[in-house]
């Protein structure tokens, strides 16, 4: 059993992967304190069962909201001493689209986090961040996909299949400079 | 009765640290994690890196206190952390942290106030006697508080402004000394001599501070010297600012202690660690046959041993917290 974790932007999405399949969804749209959500969902979902891996999405999105979601998914997998492996929201994007150029991106409003993918899912070069302005040049030459449904049997199946990583290391990754680094 | 263990966490800054604490009085392992370095860097604290740096060591930071400790988590009686004030998005990652504690090793779970783990870090020792007058003095609080019982508190005074730390940084950085500013002018004071002249806040009859004013005269007072092209004794500049800041503290300390006739003061918060204030403040006390306690060095600044130890009291009245907490940036102790 698999429990996955994705609160990288304003939605909090907890879900329970058994046996190839989704066997239980709970998806908070908007949530304003996603502090006050993410443990007790978890704790609805798992019921008191516990799970033998985690999987949780480690950004890019929102800095808050994906730390909260590794700082809760590593503290489990070291508490409980079982596997935890990484995914990344765009990742997660690629893998819910049926297109063959899959150059994906969402907003957070300020701009657009940006991946471009294989068609078996393998990154081409580095994450990127783009300003509105920018984005809207780079959409007039490629066709981007910024509106997919995801598709978390695929998304768990496949982050799976990733090394297991030490929780100590699972980190966010934030792609977006702050202003002290730009 | 039966050792009570709490595991408590302190992530409001720039320091990720965890501890043991038993019976609130003793502490049994303790690590601390100070990001200031990284911090300097940049000549001050940056949240968002804060946040970052909690993240990534905390698990680490448990590790260790629990090795130092020789127990594991399962051994404690109850998960204390640090919800208020502070930094918001390093609260969140300790709260967060506690929070998944408490409901693995199913613990009931204690929020804690910063500035009271502040008061509190002088119960490691079992130093706190009541009623006490105890001075607040921290980067973002100078508040003057009664108490006369555990978690009893009345507000005398507080600032009207600036606090106390935030002057020592602001004027630290004015004169041009790296961050951090409040250790680095008390350093450069103990050169100087105070000769220049810098205003004291109205002396009234409240318990109220307010060190806007001191600042702002510093800064005044700098500016118009480059103007003039003149030199400044930053040693004496950074002496003369400290004496009237401390002042201002004794001042309305001396006047607690005259009307309210009692005998326990106590200090708490990061600008409890200058040695200066310290001196000055045993003065006051000793004129008026006061015991002060001062927290060991080490309890000073942020940690989380003051956490277990404010913790505990909350522990034996059974005030625990939900799944659902969350940090606050800002709060009162009363």
């Amino acid at each position: 059993m698999t429990l996955f974790i994705d609160t990288h932007l304003n939605d909090v999405v907890i879900i329970l992967y058994k046996d190839g399949e989704v066997v239980k969804e709970r998806v908070i749209e908007d949530v304003k304190e996603t502090s006050n959500i993410v443990m007790p969902t978890i704790k609805k979902v798992l019921n008191k069962s516990i799970p033998d891996s985690i999987v949780v999405v480690n950004g890019p999105g929102s800095f808050t909201g994906v730390r909260l979601g590794v700082t809760t998914a590593k503290t489990l997998a070291f508490s409980w001493q079982k596997e935890i492996r990484t995914i990344t929201s765009l990742e997660c994007m690629a893998l819910s689209t049926d297109k063959t150029n899959k150059i994906v991106a969402f907003s957070d409003k300020n701009g657009y986090y940006i991946g471009i993918f294989t068609n078996d899912y393998k990154l081409v070069g580095n994450y990127e961040y783009l300003s509105n302005s920018e984005f809207e040049e780079y959409s007039k030459k490629y066709p981007v996909i910024t509106e997919v449904e995801l598709d978390y049997k695929k998304i768990i199946e496949f982050a799976l299949t990733k090394e297991t990583l030490n929780p100590h290391e699972v980190n966010p990754l934030y792609v977006k400079k702050i202003a002290v680094e730009k | 009765m039966k050792d009570v263990n709490i595991l408590s966490i302190e992530t409001s800054c720039d320091e990720t640290s965890i501890a043991i604490v038993k019976n609130g009085t003793e502490v049994v392992a303790l690590t601390i994690l100070t990001q200031m370095d990284t911090h300097a860097n940049f000549g001050g604290v940056v949240p968002e890196i804060a946040s970052r740096m909690h993240t990534e060591n905390i698990t680490m930071v448990l590790e260790e206190t629990l090795n130092k400790a020789k127990m594991k988590v399962s051994d404690v009686d109850a998960i204390a952390v640090t919800y208020t004030p502070g930094l918001l998005g390093s609260l969140l990652v300790g709260v967060e942290f506690a929070k998944v504690l408490s409901y693995v090793y199913d613990k009931p779970l204690i929020k804690v106030n910063h500035l009271i783990g502040h008061i509190y870090a002088n119960k490691i020792g079992d130093n706190l006697k009541f009623p006490c007058l105890a001075l607040i003095i921290s980067g973002g609080h100078t508040e003057l508080v009664k108490m006369t019982g555990d978690y009893e508190f009345e507000m005398l005074g507080e600032t009207q402004d600036d606090a106390i730390g935030e002057a020592f940084d602001k004027v630290a950085r004015v004169i041009g000394l790296p961050y951090p500013g409040g250790p680095n002018i008390e350093k450069l004071a103990r050169d100087g001599e105070d000769t220049y002249k810098l205003p004291h806040a109205v002396n009234d009859d409240s318990y109220n501070f307010s060190y806007s004013g001191l600042k702002s005269s510093v800064i005044n007072l700098v500016n118009n010297e480059k103007q003039r092209g003149n030199e400044i004794n930053k040693a004496n500049l950074a002496c003369s600012f400290q004496t009237t800041a401390v002042e201002e503290l004794t001042r309305k300390l001396e006047l607690a202690l005259k009307k309210t006739d009692i005998k326990n003061v106590i200090i708490a918060g990061g600008v409890s660690a200058n040695k200066y204030l310290r001196g000055k403040i045993k003065e006051v006390c000793d004129k008026y046959e006061a015991n002060l306690t001062l927290p060991e060095f080490i309890y000073c600044t942020d940690n989380a041993a003051m956490i277990g130890a404010a913790a505990y009291p909350l522990y034996l009245k059974g005030e625990f917290a939900d799944l659902d907490l969350n940090a606050e940036s800002t709060s009162r102790i009363c």
